[in-house]
């Protein structure tokens, strides 16, 4: 089965993910990357970039995503993802805390493109949420995410809870304030967790298996990975485990190998653990 | 220490884990792991280069370590003098081989002696192989056993580099056996 074949069935994800860089502005407690201001930037380069959004269309895929560290702190992020987005469409995870004032005007080259911009928000109210994400950043959030909808960007909200704890009632406040700014529960997603990263160290998250991880690919500057959440950072060492090549590009090298990898599985091991 | 991250099996990559599967799988696989699309495909090269073919183990051992002494690997020369000895080779003969005695008295055998001139030519040597080592060679073997011979001379080569350049160590058990049986770890 080509990886093609193997995406047209739904036997391989057909999403791209890609981690532009690891350092980021925040230094949110549960951080699978360890994200710092501090944090080696392993930053991919634009060229590596949009090459694997060519080569991602190429190959059968439809859709890619750009992640980090925080990728809104390249200044080349904005013209890179218009270029990826002429590809293929594109959703970048964002804080969100870079478009305060006129800086939101870095936004430009995106809209009228198929980009969506998923913001993280984790509670609806500041101070749960700012434990976790740092000072000031629920007032961020809800001043930048309804002037970039006012914009005419697509915006998607996830909100990231050790597994279980978030309420009923917060769970429906939070949509209330989403839906205040256009956003419709399609576009709003709550995942657990993961026991990874900093979250490994401040003993937060639910553990799992690789099979429990949809089987997309990601790729980062030092390799191919299984799952968005495979290119993790422990210790300031990047995590191996769920690595799949070193090579990235041609994109076909790590496709095939993730293809070979899940199709090796043994029956019945798709379960997933929600993770969107 | 190993110059590079020596991949230990927590931390095993998709491609490589199966490796990891009886325990470790030793300091070459672990750092051929860190490229796991090179590891996959190198490791069944390496043992089929270096592994049981058609020339026999005596003879691929005598290559191994003959050419590993002539290149100063120690990683691969303590490594090979327990395997040479695990499959029957002399202790003369295995202290010959890494030049610690002479050569042509541990081994007398015609055949063993133009391989012997082959390995020296071919892992120490520039340019082409001098006529009368070749001729020899060609009097005492068939094409497909020069063929897997040189080859494992050469893949014993790449080896010897990975290892020294890498400074992969030699494991504690292979090093005290060795030790308590005279022989030198360089
Ligand atoms: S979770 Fe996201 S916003 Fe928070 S530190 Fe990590 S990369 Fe930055």
């Amino acid at each position: 089965m080509s990886v093609r074949e193997a995406i047209e069935a739904g036997t391989l994800p057909d999403r791209v993910w890609i981690y532009s860089n690891y350092h980021c502005n925040l230094e949110c407690a549960y951080c699978l990357t360890e994200s710092s201001p501090r944090s080696r930037r392993r930053s991919l380069d634009a060229v590596s970039m949009i090459a694997v959004a060519h080569e991602a269309a190429e190959l059968g895929f439809r859709e890619i995503g750009v992640t980090g560290g925080e990728p809104f702190l390249r200044r080349d992020l904005a013209a890179t993802i218009a270029a990826m987005a002429a590809i293929l469409p594109v959703t970048v995870l964002t804080n969100a805390t870079q478009f305060s004032g006129d800086r939101i005007a870095m936004t430009d080259p995106l809209v009228g493109l198929p980009v969506r911009l998923q913001i993280s928000l984790d509670a609806p109210d500041p101070e749960p949420n700012d434990e976790l994400r740092g000072p000031d950043n629920f007032a961020k959030v809800v001043d930048a995410v309804p002037r970039l909808v006012e914009r005419g960007l697509r915006v998607r909200i996830a909100t990231t809870v050790e597994p279980g704890r978030l309420s009923e009632t917060d769970h429906r406040r939070l949509c209330e304030l989403h839906r205040t700014w256009g956003i419709d529960d399609d576009d709003h997603l709550v995942r657990p967790v993961l026991r990874e990263g900093r979250a490994d160290a401040t003993g937060m998250g639910a553990r799992f298996e690789r099979d429990q991880l949809p089987p997309e690919l990601a790729v980062a500057e030092h390799g191919a990975f299984w799952s968005a959440f495979g290119p993790t950072i422990r210790g300031d060492v990047a995590d191996t485990h769920l690595l799949i090549t070193r090579t990235i590009l041609p994109l076909a090298t790590p496709a095939s190998a993730l293809l070979r990898l899940v199709e090796g599985r043994p029956q019945g091991a798709d379960a997933n653990i929600g993770i969107r | 220490m190993a110059l590079v991250d020596l991949i230990d099996a927590e931390r095993a990559p998709l491609l490589v884990a199966h490796l990891y599967e009886n325990g470790d799988p030793g300091p070459i696989a672990s750092a051929l792991a860190q490229v796991p699309e090179l590891c996959e495909v190198a490791l069944p090269f390496l043992g089929a280069s270096l592994g049981p073919g058609a020339t026999g183990v005596r003879l691929k051992e005598l290559v191994i370590l003959r050419t590993s002494a002539r290149l100063e690997c120690r990683y691969c020369v303590a490594a090979h003098t327990a395997v040479a000895l695990d499959v029957g080779l002399g202790l003369d003969e295995v202290h010959a081989l890494r030049d610690d005695d002479d050569l042509d008295a541990a081994f007398a055998d015609p055949r063993e002696r133009a391989l012997l001139a082959w390995i020296d030519a071919v892992a120490t040597g520039r340019g082409p192989v001098p006529a009368g080592v070749t001729a020899a060679m060609r009097e005492r073997f068939d094409d497909h056993e020069i063929v897997e011979l040189t080859n494992c001379i050469g893949v014993t080569m790449l080896l010897n580099r990975f290892c020294t350049a890498l400074d992969l160590p030699v494991g504690a058990s292979v090093a005290e056996r060795l030790t308590s049986e005279g022989f030198d770890i360089r």
